[in-house]
């Protein structure tokens, strides 16, 4: 992984990927058919179709306020703590319909994990951040606990960092490794999905290259959905990138082809600065 | 140079738009408020401390013009200066040579030989002012102070000592010793007393009142069959002939006790003879050294603390007053905190955010501002009269016409503050609430925990200081609280404390003692003013520190809790 921060593309990240990746031979993990979203009156998507491949990392872009970070939350229905959204349309979780009346939205959301733009860390000890999901879900014997934590941690790349301060506060670490902490806290419920809600935005460079290096990791075993507004981020760390640009999908497609190749001329303006 | 001339030219108008005044009104208003709190403190701390400090007992003539002079001795209490035209006009006839002339309060004590235990004298004609060592002063269990000299000390009829002097000689001090032994044996014969009275005999009559009521129980319920009434006959003697042992026993303690006696002169020189058991202590302040009168100084203020009061509250100490305060401050906590959490949690996270929630909160703002006796007559009239008396009917009909819950009682009066203080801790609560970060909560949901799971576990520990903050609160206002309890259960002389170690240890339905009525009734339903007045002092003083107290331990485990849950600047 390259450590470049200029401002061109970074044609050695798109190299990474040898074979050119298909979208239509990859397994589907979400689906999303003609979704519409309302904030009161106020259409904030506008029919997205589109569909996030299993153990891949698709990643939204488009300028501020265009709709990726709703839809990023569509995928978990955190949109249902927003009392005016209203949303119609479906999105399918391999083969249910996540919004059919009477999903368990809490076991949703532990299949759904979800890390957001600024760590949020709740003021335990590290140990337990890490076992929050799993005492919720009634997990109590000490031995399963510690086991998850650790292979948590080692999966966020952090149990060498913080082996020896566990019961210390959370709030103790910097602002990565409190990110890395929530990502190792998501991973512990092992979910199947997990969105990422411009998750480096708030932190250095170098806790940057952490977290994607991170998310290079994790795509062997998770199916991950990120949303950032650094287009060389997005570059870097994906395989499939979604385009949008006022709640409409403009373009979806491997990663590679769009940025080199975008089929549309609002993508290319974007990705070469024109606006946005 | 240059600056001088500045500072001359500056005008009113750039005075004002500097700043200055502004700060000075701030700061002014913050010395105000500090310099009041303080001088409060300070009048309460002087006034209630000195009264336990023992003051030298003066002799003199008085001799006031137009009157016979006597001889008076007395503890000085205080001194004015008024305008002698003042006394004049008062049929009190001055000399015209003054202008001004102190006027001082003597207390002379001996309440059952003068009829009164306070006199205002004019210092002028106060005259031949010694301060003799062996003049003594004795608080008694009954009519207040006594002072006098010690003429001899006799044990069942005998003279054990004896003197005629009023200087300390051998035979003075002989009988000063004499007279201190005997003291001492009294006061263990007393507490003897007291221990078999109050614990003892208490607890036998504890038992017979629940075979009292176990058995009419029983009758009512119409199961009272011929064994059970043998059961209970049975224990009934038991615990009767445990109580004829204790009155063989007290009887015998009584005839020890007022075995003694003791002769005292007494300041118009008449002499008294008197028991030695009504002696509570006795001492020679004019005698004592500094570090003696510390020492007697520390004995009286652990005695207000820690002793029951007597002679009508006016005398001896304060314990089951502040007792009562604290038992009915914590257990009102223990009510007003889950409800009002829960009652908060309601609002601000559940309920939707509409008219009726914003009507709803309006309303419990309000509740904190209405007047607290109309909570007094709220609990009397609900809690007392309508629950108390059908808890009555339903699980102590045994007890009637006698009611248990149907009269005020610790638990009403909890309650009653709990109600007057909820509306503090809702208001804290929700301010609590709302000010958790969203992220927080999101993090926690999109972990597959549900919203119950959420506040419980994440959003609650959070809000928790301001829990506290909320419970410090209702605390400070609570245990200020005096008029309603006037109503609901305070009384000013409880015959037993709501915690003790008779079965079920903690009486709910019992009335109890309290510092902010112990005050209102010591200072103005007392008999003797004068004497509770220092006592009023003290008893505020108390009632500030016990507040204090109680709230500084609160903030205390508030502070911890912010330190914990420090991450809130998110």
């Amino acid at each position: 992984m390259s450590e470049s921060s200029t401002h061109s593309i970074d044609i050695s990240a798109m190299q990474r990927s040898q074979q050119a990746l298909r979208i239509e031979d990859e397994k589907v993990c979400l689906s999303v058919k003609d979704l519409h979203l309302y904030y009161g009156e106020k259409e904030a998507l506008k029919g997205i179709d589109m569909i996030i491949p299993e153990k891949k990392v698709t990643a939204f872009i488009g300028p501020s306020g265009c709709g990726k970070s709703t839809l990023l939350r569509c995928f978990n229905r955190m949109n249902d703590l927003v009392d005016s959204c209203r949303i119609t349309g479906e999105i399918n979780l391999h083969d249910t319909n996540i919004y059919e009346k009477g999903t368990d939205v809490a076991e949703l959301r532990r299949r759904v994990g979800m890390v957001f733009q600024k760590p949020n860390p709740f003021p335990k000890s590290i140990y337990e951040n890490v076992a929050y999901g799993l005492r919720i879900q009634g997990i109590n014997k000490k031995r399963v606990i510690d086991e998850t934590v650790e292979w948590a941690l080692r999966s966020a790349a952090l149990w060498d960092e913080v082996k020896d301060r566990l019961h210390e506060s959370a709030l103790g670490m910097s602002g990565g490794q409190q990110q890395r902490l929530v990502i190792a806290r998501t991973v512990a419920v092992k979910p199947e999905v997990l969105l990422l809600d411009e998750p480096a935005s708030a932190l250095d460079p170098i806790s940057t290259l952490k977290i994607e290096e991170l998310i290079h990791e994790l795509k062997n075993e998770f199916t991950i959905a990120i949303v950032t507004h650094n287009m060389q981020q997005a570059a870097r760390v994906s395989d499939y990138t979604a385009f949008m640009y006022m709640g409409d999908m403009v373009e979806f497609g491997d990663t590679n082809s769009l940025f080199t190749n975008p089929t549309k001329q609002q993508t290319e303006d974007y990705i070469t600065g024109r606006y946005g | 140079m240059s600056t001088e001339l500045k500072q001359k030219k500056q005008t009113v108008s750039q005075w004002v738009k500097s700043g200055d005044p502004w700060v000075w009104l701030n700061a002014g208003a913050v010395a105000i408020s500090v310099i009041m709190v303080l001088g409060l403190l300070l009048l309460i701390a002087v006034r209630g401390l000195g009264h336990f400090w023992p003051a030298d007992i003066e002799r003199g003539t008085y001799s006031l013009p137009g009157s016979e002079p006597y001889t008076l001795i007395a503890e000085r209490v205080e001194s004015t200066e008024v305008p002698a035209a003042q006394l004049r006009e008062a049929g009190i006839p001055v000399d015209d040579q003054y202008d001004l002339m102190m006027r001082s309060l003597m207390k002379t004590g001996n309440r059952d030989v003068y009829g009164s235990d306070f006199r205002w004298i004019i210092d002028e004609y106060f005259t031949d002012i010694t301060k003799p060592e062996m003049l003594f002063a004795a608080e008694r269990h009954e009519w207040g102070n006594l002072y006098g000299y010690l003429k001899a000390v006799k044990e069942g009829g005998e003279v054990v000592a004896e003197t005629s002097d009023l200087t300390p000689t051998d035979s003075a001090l002989a009988t000063w010793a004499a007279f201190e032994q005997s003291i001492d044996r009294a006061t263990d014969i007393y507490d003897q007393i007291h221990e078999v009275e109050k614990f003892e005999i208490g607890e036998i009559n504890h038992k017979l009142e629940r075979l009292r009521l176990e058995q009419r129980r029983l009758e009512l319920d119409g199961e009272l069959t011929p064994e059970k009434l043998a059961d209970i006959d049975a224990e009934r003697a038991e615990q009767d002939a445990k109580y004829e042992v204790l009155q063989q026993r007290l009887i015998e303690l009584y005839g020890q006790i007022n075995r003694d006696t003791f002769v005292v002169q007494v300041m118009d020189g008449s002499i008294h003879e008197m028991q030695v058991a009504k002696v509570v202590r006795a001492y020679r302040p004019n005698a004592m050294g500094i570090m003696a009168k510390m020492g007697f100084y520390g004995a009286k203020v652990w005695e207000f603390l820690s002793a029951e009061p007597r002679e009508a509250n006016t005398e001896g100490g304060v314990f089951p007053a502040i007792f009562g305060t604290v038992m009915m401050v914590l257990l009102m906590t223990v009510l007003v905190t889950p409800f009002g959490v829960v009652a908060a949690i309601y609002l601000r996270e559940y309920a939707s955010q509409g008219f009726v929630t914003r009507t709803i909160r309006i309303a419990v703002n309000n509740l904190a501002g209405v007047p607290s006796i109309v909570y007094g007559v709220f609990g009397l009239g609900f809690f007392i009269y309508f629950l108390g008396s059908g808890i009555d009917q339903a699980f102590f009909p045994e007890a009637l016409p006698s009611p248990t819950f149907g009269t005020g009682g610790l638990m009403w009066a909890s309650i009653t503050l709990a109600l007057l203080t909820v509306p503090v801790v809702i208001v804290a609560t929700e301010e609590g609430l709302s000010r958790i970060p969203r992220s927080v909560r999101e993090g926690s949901l999109a972990l597959g925990a549900t919203k119950a799971e959420t506040l419980w576990r994440v959003v609650l520990p959070m809000a928790s200081p301001a829990i506290m903050t909320g419970v410090i609160l209702a605390v400070a206002r609570a245990a200020g609280e005096v008029a309603p309890l006037m109503l609901v259960g305070v009384v000013k002389l409880a015959p037993s404390l709501p915690l003790d170690g008779n079965y079920p240890y903690l009486h709910l339905d019992q009335k109890f003692m309290h510092l902010g009525f112990h005050i209102y009734d010591v200072g103005f339903q007392s008999p003797n003013v004068e004497a509770a007045r220092p006592l009023v002092y003290a008893t505020a003083l108390l009632l500030v520190i016990v507040i204090a107290t109680l709230n500084l331990a609160a903030v205390t485990i508030r502070n911890h809790l912010r330190e914990k849950y420090k991450s809130l600047d998110m």
